[in-house]
């Protein structure tokens, strides 16, 4: 454990209880909402929070980089693309571990529009589906997984295209 | 609860047939959960607080004229700046997209919210630059704040 994480879990632990205690100050009264609310959550998504996160672990150790880097590296064309657009989905993580796997891809070969859809895919987080359904339901899930796919082709496109235009322009100067 | 349990069930499932297949590969599977719950927990921790703390503090009235229904435009403004400058983890948002629902905000909004807050980010922006340079960084942001606020509207015409 990097003495990095250690410090975040303490601070983000340590913020909450200095929360819970200043409301208990504040409002004794209040204070017992507050710690209900904390206190239920909890018991309503422990189940849902910890499949998720075996599920983002096996993910992650099965499918290999190697592979992803494999399918859509060399892939050009709308195949490509299309995978971009889709196959993020099911990748779990933040932004700061997907990053350098998205970097990696562009090393291998990705083109610009590829690497813009896949992270607006990854976007749409699939392995979180429990936890979105239970808070938001299932017709707004639905929905939100149905709008990232053609968000993340038109992003891929359009994004492509601007950042040519920009680059070429620069180079006529 | 029950529903957590069914897919708590299915997790479980997954991972015997992940030990079953090879047991070395599940290891260190589990061992990337355990790092993951370890990051999770504490933010969770925190998220939950502050759930608590708008559920209580926050009147059904403040946020609906926010965020609610007939918040328009700048309802779904204000919701994708908060997103974008939350520093949260993607399986935070959820849960305090939730209790905001309950306090009458607007779908429309909830999704700027959540779009920004999972795919932008202050926090982020450093690293991104560095990886893949200034002209990329600025082109997806601004295209993502472009999109998500137009999703953010169609979503406010389905429900």
């Amino acid at each position: 454990m990097s003495k990095k994480g250690l410090t975040q879990i303490l601070i983000y632990l340590f913020s909450g209880l200095i929360i819970l205690g200043i409301v208990r100050i504040i409002s004794p009264a209040k204070s017992l909402l507050v710690e209900k609310v904390v206190y239920d959550t909890f018991i309503n998504t422990f189940s849902i929070v910890v499949a998720v996160e075996i599920i983002i672990g096996l993910i992650q150790t099965w499918v290999s980089p190697e592979t992803i880097a494999k399918l859509l590296g060399k892939e050009a064309g709308w195949q490509g693309l299309l995978l971009s657009s889709t196959f993020p989905l099911i990748i779990g993580g933040s932004l700061f571990v997907i990053f350098p796997l998205v970097k990696t891809l562009r090393e291998k070969g990705a083109s610009v529009a590829c690497v813009l859809a896949f992270l607006t895919a990854w976007g749409g987080k699939a392995p979180l589906l429990p936890l979105e359904i239970h808070f938001l339901g299932l017709k707004f899930a639905i929905v939100r997984l149905a709008l990232i796919i053609p968000m993340a082709i038109i992003t891929g496109l359009l994004g492509e295209f601007i950042l040519n235009k920009w680059e070429k322009t620069l180079q006529k100067i | 609860m029950k529903v957590g349990l069914i897919y708590l069930i299915i997790a479980l499932g997954l991972l015997i047939l992940s030990t079953l297949k090879d047991f070395k590969k599940t290891k260190k599977s589990l061992k990337v959960s355990g790092k993951i719950a370890l990051t999770v927990w504490p933010v969770l921790f925190l998220i939950f607080v502050l759930m608590g703390i708008t559920a209580t503090f926050f009147t059904k009235e403040t946020i609906s004229s926010l965020l609610g229904k007939n918040s328009g435009f700048l309802g779904i403004i204000i919701g994708e700046l908060i997103g974008s400058v939350a520093l949260i983890q993607p399986s935070a948002v959820y849960p305090y997209a939730g209790v905001l629902l309950q306090k009458g905000a607007d779908y429309g909004v909830l999704l700027a919210f959540i779009m920004a807050a999972i795919l932008l980010g202050i926090t982020t922006l450093p690293l991104e630059i560095q990886m893949f340079g200034k002209k990329f960084t600025i082109i997806r942001n601004i295209l993502l704040l472009l999109f998500i606020f137009l999703a953010a509207i169609i979503f406010k015409f389905i429900f």
